[in-house]
């Protein structure tokens, strides 16, 4: 053995004072200059000259070098002794397509904020069917129901509603204002191609509006690899949905992508008895078409959408086209209509690649008509918003910054049966952002952003990210930053006026502000010839500012008010993922939140509808080249707290506290080359929240509440589904 | 209820796929790189009655699994030949050959110089 060590240690010696020349070029064999050579495991490394070219000494000190270059995927190499060394680096996009084929979703190594990346292939675990659906696989984000007539569903991130988190599609805001709450079933499932979770502060580049976490979405576009992708979808409940994707090259710089879909579902399910349909009824269109321009220096992307939906519900019977203000039956209609034009122009720097100028911008009408029961609520807005972003390095490529400005425009209208509010926001804002990726273990990216809020003044946004990797397998990551967003009061909680509550807004609502602070600590070992993940995260949210959604104090009234006083949230994540046999992957992961707000006449209480304690396991098998796949999810949830009813005569009390309950989902997915096809169920177990309505046979009475929800109120779902794609040719 | 039947039938069909005879066929293809050997892996894992197959890059020879009740070599080797490789004595179909992935297209000079560096 030490034997083999001496003539080890020999060879290795011999090779030092070894001077290795040679050049780095793009795919196009064009030199890239300022790339970094790295003597890999060692902080030594050289820049490539304006040629390309470099010189290095390696010392003996490894056999290695790693070449990278912004844009540009990175390449380890061994060094070939007394030649010239020939380096050529592919541009990111090729990267990217190897990745889509390993993991379906995974952290992704490169970016210091706490992510998780979830690929196209992990969407289709969730066949249904839009994006409030997409989450059912993933731990990070939770789904839950927002009350028994509407059909709402939320996401939840670090136990905080969904409004907390800052929606984006391709780095521009997409969910937010008026349909900051509903707007994810505007996202048909079929049109994703990633989505990225971000937890904790985001970057400033993209706005103020994040406080709890940041999810960007890629939507399916002109390069697109399939040039036609059809799915049709029904379940056991009658929904059935179609979406046809379409991506054809119009001439060599213009292609198209066109993605369209509509959903339906005309039956009245009542399965629980009590006069109500469990899920509304209702019809939608939706149709995005974008285009994409390629020029010399110039890329320019360019797209609009229009969306129409409709939700029927309410007591049976009640239908399509019907007044709910005027019936005898308690009904409600919820109308949502979307158009928006948005696009992206990039100018390049062909002989300067790390340099960018880049403007994004979205301009959009949303309406909303909800009137459910008595209760008339009308909204429209009108946003626009444009933000610049020009990036570059300070001496070289470990040393990146950006900054640029943004305008955002915002106009409401709303009214509220005989109420009515205007709101006009006009804020310009600016920012800068440092970010230093060296030769070092660790990397960070801090950044500050000033806004100029027409009516709130001045709002300053910082945010530091952190990462530090001990090894190839396992990084820690740190982030603190504020955010702040002006909440639409009654937009955002329209699924409450489903009860006998009146709502009483009792002053002035202000922005919501909070800083969070928080991080995660990925670690990946071999445990039996398998890598086995785990990540760990806790965030903690400290709201300065807060808009207290107060169900308690009356049992007949929903009060709205700044807070005055404490509301936090605390959130632990705990996950492993493991490949238990060949081509059986289990997740699973324990969550732990606690969120506690200051109510008026109570003090500091946990907030409804949050359980304490939740459990979560995604078990998938999937044969060679994902012939078969089999995919079950289960989900525990902990108690979650219910608003108090004492006020109520005895029969109309519900519990202080709720079940706890086992909800499984399953799929099964057989692929063949032209596609495939999908079965599957949710809610598989059949559980359902008993009675969810207070005083269902009484909707215009004084005890009514559909909105005390914590758990399903439909039940089980069995769903197929078809998939047709035509690749393009290469 | 219903559907945790569908998936018992789903798994029983499986597992009776998995207790029929086998055959073992090598085919001597074309090929060339890592993308080729996705290709026709890819490819032939959809194909009828075939369980298994790995390309081996050395000697550019496929070895295919198959269920003898449900195809046969000659079967499997016309499929090469419209995945777009030569297979055994078969030729590839020049249509099916314009369709594959630059990379895997024969004689590419992307391979004579990939052997200036070794890729790691």
């Amino acid at each position: 053995m030490i034997k083999y060590l001496l003539i080890f240690l020999l060879i290795t010696s011999s090779l030092k004072a070894q001077t290795i020349v040679g050049m780095v070029t793009d795919e196009d064999d064009q030199p890239l200059p300022s790339a970094t050579v790295l003597i890999k495991g060692t902080t030594m490394y050289e820049l490539t000259d304006a040629y390309g070219k470099f010189t290095i000494d390696t010392q003996g000190r490894s056999e290695y070098l790693v070449v990278s270059f912004v844009g540009y995927s990175q390449d380890t190499l061994k060094i070939t002794p007394g030649k010239f060394m020939r380096i050529k680096l592919n541009s990111e996009v090729k990267l990217e397509e190897v990745v889509i084929e390993s993991d379906k979703s995974f952290v992704d190594p490169g970016v210091v904020r706490v992510n998780e990346v979830m690929l196209e292939s992990e969407l289709l675990k969730a066949a249904c069917c839009n994006l409030s659906e997409s989450f059912e696989t993933n731990a990070s984000v939770d789904v839950s129901y927002a009350d028994a007539v509407t059909g709402t569903r939320q996401i939840k991130m670090l136990g905080l509603d969904g409004k907390y988190v800052y929606m984006l599609r391709e780095d521009i805001p997409m969910i937010r204002g008026l349909v900051a709450t509903n707007g994810l079933t505007f996202v048909p499932g079929t049109w994703l191609q990633t989505i990225d979770v971000g937890k904790g502060a985001g970057p400033v580049v993209n706005g103020y509006e994040s406080l709890t976490g940041q999810i960007n979405l890629t939507f399916k576009g002109p390069e697109t690899k399939e040039k036609l992708y059809l799915n049709a979808y029904v379940n056991a409940m009658s929904r059935t949905e179609l979406n046809a994707n379409y991506v054809a090259d119009l001439s060599d710089k213009v292609s198209t992508a066109f993605l369209v879909h509509g959903n339906l579902l005309t039956a009245d399910m009542d399965r629980n008895d009590d006069g109500f349909m469990d899920i509304p009824k209702g019809r939608q269109f939706n149709i995005m078409n974008r285009y994409k321009i390629k020029g010399e220096r110039v890329v320019q992307q360019i797209g609009f959408q229009i969306m129409h939906d409709e939700r029927i519900g309410g007591q049976v019977g009640f239908g399509f086209n019907e007044d709910p203000t005027t019936s005898s039956l308690y009904g409600l209609t919820l109308g949502s209509k979307r158009y928006e034009l948005f696009g992206k122009t990039g100018v390049l720097f062909p002989e300067k690649p790390y340099r960018g100028l880049g403007f994004t911008y979205t301009g959009s009408i949303n309406e909303r008509r909800d009137v459910i029961g008595r209760n008339h609520y009308e909204g429209i807005e009108r946003s626009f918003y444009l933000n610049s972003i020009y990036q570059g390095i300070l001496g070289n490529t470990f040393h990146k910054y950006r900054l640029g400005a943004s305008l955002l425009l915002d106009n409401y209208e709303e009214s509220l049966n005989d109420s009515t509010f205007q709101r006009n926001e006009v804020v310009p804002g600016g920012y800068l952002e440092y970010s230093f990726s060296g030769p070092h273990a660790w990397s960070f990216v801090a950044g500050v952003r000033g806004d100029y809020h027409n009516l709130y003044g001045l709002i300053i946004t910082p945010r530091f990210h952190l990462q530090y990797g001990f090894t190839d397998e396992s990084a820690i990551r740190f982030s603190f930053g504020k955010g702040t967003r002006v909440p639409n009061v009654i937009a955002e909680n329209t699924t409450l006026l489903a009860s006998s509550r009146r709502f009483v807004v009792q002053e002035e609502i202000l922005p919501e502000e909070s800083w969070n602070i928080g991080g995660s600590l990925t670690h990946s070992f071999e445990v039996g010839g398998k890598p086995l993940a785990l990540v760990a995260d806790y965030f903690y949210t400290d709201f300065i500012n807060q808009l207290v959604v107060d169900r308690d104090q009356n049992v007949n009234e929903v009060n709205f008010y700044n807070l005055d006083g404490r509301s936090f949230a605390n959130s632990f994540q705990f996950e492993a993922k493991y490949e238990i046999i060949k081509s059986f992957t289990a997740k699973a992961a324990y969550k732990f939140y606690e969120v506690k707000t200051t109510y008026q006449g109570f003090g500091l209480r946990d907030a409804p509808f949050i359980p304490r304690d939740r459990f979560f396991v995604n078990l998938e098998y999937a044969t060679y080249f994902d012939k078969w796949i089999f995919d079950w999810t289960g989900q525990w949830y902990g108690n979650q707290r219910i608003p108090d009813t004492d006020q109520n005569q005895e029969e109309f009390r519900v519990a202080t506290s709720s079940e706890t309950y086992f909800v499984m989902n399953a799929q099964v997915t057989r692929s063949f080359r032209w596609g495939s096809i999908y079965l599957g169920g949710e809610n598989l177990l059949d559980y359902r929240q008993n009675d969810p309505i207070i005083d269902p046979q009484n909707p215009f009475g004084n005890n009514f509440d559909a909105t005390l929800v914590w758990g399903p109120v439909a039940g089980r779902a069995v769903y197929a589904g078809v998939r047709y794609k035509l690749n393009k040719p290469n | 209820m219903k559907n945790i039947i569908a998936i018992l039938v789903f798994l029983t069909i499986g597992g009776t796929a998995y207790s029929q005879k086998k055959d073992t066929v090598r085919i001597k293809t074309s090929s060339i790189c890592e993308m080729c050997k996705r290709a026709i892996e890819g490819d032939l894992a959809f194909e009828k009655g075939v369980t298994y197959s790995n390309l081996d890059l050395e000697t550019s020879v496929v070895t295919v699994v198959y269920k003898p009740k449900a195809t046969n070599p000659d079967i499997i080797r016309t499929r090469l030949t419209k995945i777009g490789y030569d297979a055994d004595s078969l030729k590839a179909i020049p249509e099916a050959v314009d369709k594959l992935p630059e990379c895997c297209k024969p004689n590419n000079p992307f391979h004579k110089k990939k052997e200036d560096h070794d890729d790691h």
